[in-house]
């Protein structure tokens, strides 16, 4: 069985202060270049790469950074194909269109590989791979075409069976099919990354303002304008040249403002926590056919969630849990991971998950509305941060560039 | 049980669910297992009185369920653990909430010493297992609580040597406002006036204007600070005076344990006199969500008299809700209770004159003081984050503090008070963290259900 943990390590706060208040709610600036609006990982992190670049950006969040989607997602890097891409017996047209998702993916893990290093903290970054657990002969079929497909794209991944998958992990249940590795796969804390990013951001000269919502945008039509767009807020008015929507699960409300009609969708996800146990578990774990994430933090509570729903609320109200969510997914769990049944469940919690029509990131300028870009993205914690600095590429280019996948299109049209 | 056993008296059936493996609560609890009373009176009114409840829940209406863990709330439905039995469900057509207050944590330097103990805790240990804490005992506190407790721990011969008040000594025009009040109270002055006399009797010192402000010592409690105040409870500097002790007793008052009503998002207001945010009720007892009612201490601290009055009144609106009991037999059945928590109201407001919880308390901490006891932060960790924002949740998820097992009830309001001096906030509009089950912790394999199924992915 598992002891009881030591009390939890202390860490140095890595951050002095965190965003300054008084200049949070300062008032706004009466126009700016680009306007970023919500303060999730893509608003921040696009906040730091702009102004990287030495771009004039001003970042709106209504609320306070990092409360939805970025902060309420259980952590976990998925650089290997996500289960619901994968299905039996897939032709070799889907087997490479995977393949270059993957390669996307592989772009993805470099980056979170530096990331403490480029933001100078610790953001709870394990690279300590990821498993993949199949229960069924069926299951093992599709872990294998996935491993395939992996390894052609430059993603390692190793099968193991049997008893070298019991010498491998074994903390496993030992009946279980099999196993895929990836020691690539990894996990962070995103109670950190975004607002580490908002910080860097603000230290480089982006202005933040949070509780301040934006009530309408209006394009300007007329040529020669001095600025594209006028938004108001709750705050007050504000001139731009330039808009980026990364309001998350929110991105349609905006963007509908201005005719555009995003091909999105939103869901909400569960994810439990348990108290602190001695640490054991390097590797996150997840299940071929079933919804589970499972892996031990920085503080040593295990995190496990994997796509369970969770009752939707509108804004202000947060989602709240349903209790068949935690008592299927810490079964699903157990059926992997036995010893972990004497583990206190200590809280669960919930957040919205937006996700788009073909799972692909919306990215972009739109070509309907010069100057307004969305940047979503479905599995928006381990692709967040590249997507965001790909959009800052391309916005703080000299001269266009095309550098984002034609398949990210704002303005594609999705069949349902 | 005051709820239980009137609502099964006319004819309601009850299902009456504790977290403990007796009766009684922390008021009536009962003896630890191989435990002898010789002498009732020795536990004071409480014994008997709790004796007399524990009676009138045997009832064939009743169904006790013991040992039972309430998770969570979920529509009609109420979802418990018991450790050898599993998850039960119960589903409701009414729901009285009843659970209960645990004592207000107060932070000061050393206050997670070991010998530093809060007076529920202590009084556990002297009531049910006959130990005294320690050999030279000081209590701090404020209230009758300060009164009541430290008294009772003396007669139960536990070594209390002094007691510090934080508030003044009652003023005449306060007094005055007592004895004006004090019909439909006489039980609690009388308790009063012989608390009162049990520590003449022991020539205890009871001064009053003193606050603690620090406990030192080697891996336990070895000495204390404490200091006169002023009428906000902030230290006139000078006074300190330190003493040697091996057990510090903290009595400040109480928090109502409100998790499963904040759950159901029942709505709420504040009142730092009886603990905080109290749950908003009609007159019957019920929240703001129809059909769940909530009594008693942990809606609003009021005492265990008040307590039993409004669980009977709760018990008897819910027989009538049923078609037991016609409305004006309702009336006439209610009418003792609602004229004793009204007397009981207004002895309450007087005493607040008198006891009020002062913003001093909340001042007592530096900068290596531990505030999250769990996640061992200190208040120099949350300090640049209270900086940053006056949003509860975002301090929590950036620096971890209220987090582990005691979920920020330790911690979350210390931390508030941060952010009110801070930001100029009043307490009241400083939120908890959002509320999420488990009410308490909860061993995974107890809970986990293998015949659900989530909805698949595209794997056949």
């Amino acid at each position: 069985m598992i002891n009881q943990s030591n009390p939890p390590f202390v860490r140095e706060p890595f951050l002095k202060g965190y965003l300054s208040h008084e200049k949070n709610l300062s008032p706004l600036p009466k126009e700016v270049d680009v306007l970023i609006i919500g303060g999730g990982l893509l608003g921040a992190s696009l906040s730091y790469y702009l102004a990287k670049e030495g771009v004039e950006v001003l970042l709106l969040e209504r609320d306070e950074i990092n409360r939805e989607a970025s902060g309420t997602n259980a952590g976990s890097f998925h650089f290997q194909i996500a289960l619901h891409q994968l299905t039996p017996n897939m032709s070799d047209k889907e087997k490479s269109r995977l393949a270059a998702e993957v390669k996307l993916q592989v772009d993805a893990a470099k980056l979170w590989d530096n990331i403490e290093k480029e933001l100078d903290a610790d953001l709870g970054v394990f690279f300590d791979g990821g498993i993949m657990v199949a229960e069924s002969q069926e299951e093992m079929r599709v872990l294998k075409d996935k491993e395939e497909i992996e390894n052609s794209a430059g993603l390692e991944s190793h099968i193991l069976t049997g008893d070298e998958m019991r010498t491998f992990a074994p903390y496993l249940a030992p009946d279980l099919a099999g196993i895929a590795f990836c020691p690539r796969e990894g996990h962070a804390n995103p109670l950190l990354v975004t607002p580490t990013y908002a910080y860097r951001a603000m230290e480089l000269g982006a202005q933040i303002r949070t509780g301040c919502a934006v009530l309408s945008v209006e394009a300007n039509s007329s040529t020669g304008a001095s600025h594209r767009f006028k938004v108001k807020t709750n705050r007050g008015e504000i001139y731009c040249h330039r808009i980026v929507n990364a309001t998350g699960a929110w991105a349609t409300d905006l963007s509908s403002q201005l005719g555009l009609n995003l091909p999105m969708g939103l869901s909400g996800l569960h994810v439990n926590v348990t108290e602190p146990r001695e640490y054991f578990l390097k590797s996150m774990i997840q299940h071929i056919g079933r919804r589970l994430t499972l892996k031990q933090t920085h503080n040593n509570t295990f995190i496990i969630g994997g796509g369970w729903p969770s009752h939707p609320e509108s804004y202000p109200k947060r989602y709240s849990n349903y209790w068949s969510s935690t008592t299927g997914n810490l079964a699903v769990a157990l059926r992997v991971l036995p010893m972990l049944k004497d583990v206190k469940l200590l809280r669960t919690w919930t957040g919205v998950w937006a996700y788009t029509k073909d799972f692909k990131p919306i990215l972009g300028e739109s070509s309907k509305v010069p100057g307004y870009h969305v940047a979503m993205v479905p599995t928006g914690f381990t692709l967040g941060p590249m997507v965001s600095r790909m959009l800052a590429e391309y916005i703080s280019a000299d001269k266009p560039i095309h550098n984002i996948p034609q398949e990210f299109s704002v303005d594609r049209e999705v069949l349902k | 049980m005051a709820a239980a056993a009137s609502a099964a008296r006319h004819g309601v059936q009850v299902a009456l669910i504790d977290e403990r493996t007796t009766f009684g609560g922390q008021i009536f609890k009962r003896l630890g297992p191989g435990f002898h009373l010789a002498d009732p009176a020795d536990l004071g009114n409480d014994y008997s009185r709790g004796a007399q409840l524990i009676e009138g829940i045997d009832h064939r209406l009743i169904t006790l369920f013991n040992e039972t863990l309430v998770l969570t709330i979920e529509g009609s439905t109420v979802i418990t653990s018991h450790p050898r039995f599993g998850v039960r469900n119960f589903s409701f057509n009414n729901l009285i909430v009843a659970p209960g207050a645990y004592d207000r944590p107060v932070v000061f330097p050393g206050w997670t010493l070991p010998g530093v103990m809060t007076a529920g805790a202590v009084q556990t240990l002297v009531k049910t297992q006959q130990i005294s804490p320690g050999r030279k005992i000081l209590f701090a506190g404020s209230g009758p609580l300060a009164l009541a407790f430290s008294a009772q721990l003396i007669k139960l011969g536990a070594p209390v040597y002094k007691v510090l008040e934080s508030a003044p000594f009652p003023s005449p025009l306060s007094l005055a406002r007592l004895a004006l009040n004090v019909g439909g109270n006489l039980d609690l002055a009388a308790d009063a006036l012989r608390y009162q006399s049990i520590l003449l009797k022991n020539r205890i010192p009871f001064l009053y204007r003193r606050i603690i402000l620090k406990a030192e010592g080697d891996g336990r409690v070895e000495s204390v600070t404490y200091g006169k105040v002023d009428r906000n409870w902030n230290l006139i500097p000078g006074s300190e005076v330190s003493e040697s002790v091996d057990t510090l007793c903290i009595g400040y008052g109480f928090f109502p344990s409100h998790e499963l009503l904040r759950l159901v998002d029942c709505s709420f207001s504040y009142d730092e006199n009886k603990g905080g945010f109290t749950v908003d009720k009609d007159r019957w007892g019920q929240s703001s969500i129809e059909g769940i009612f909530a009594v008693g201490d942990g809606t609003g601290v009021t005492g265990s008299y008040s307590a039993v009055a409004q669980g009977s009144v709760a018990g008897l609106r819910i027989a009538h809700l049923q078609g037991k009991l016609s409305e004006s037999d309702l009336e006439r059945a209610a009418r003792p209770f609602h004229r004793e928590l009204a007397a009981r109201n207004s002895f309450q407001k007087a005493l607040n004159k008198v006891y009020s919880i002062k913003p001093g308390i909340y001042r007592l901490a530096d900068k290596d003081t531990v505030i999250c006891r769990c996640e061992n932060i200190k208040k120099s960790e949350i300090d640049p984050i209270v900086e940053s924002t006056d949003d509860l949740s975002v301090i929590k998820s950036y620096c971890r503090a209220g987090m582990g097992l005691c979920q920020g009830r330790n911690c979350q309001r210390q931390i508030a008070a941060m952010i009110s001096e801070k930001h100029g906030k009043d307490l009241s509009e400083i939120n908890f963290a959002t509320p999420r089950f488990p009410v308490k912790p909860v061993e995974i394999g107890l809970i986990a259900d293998p015949s659900i199924q989530e909805e698949k992915y595209f794997i056949t």
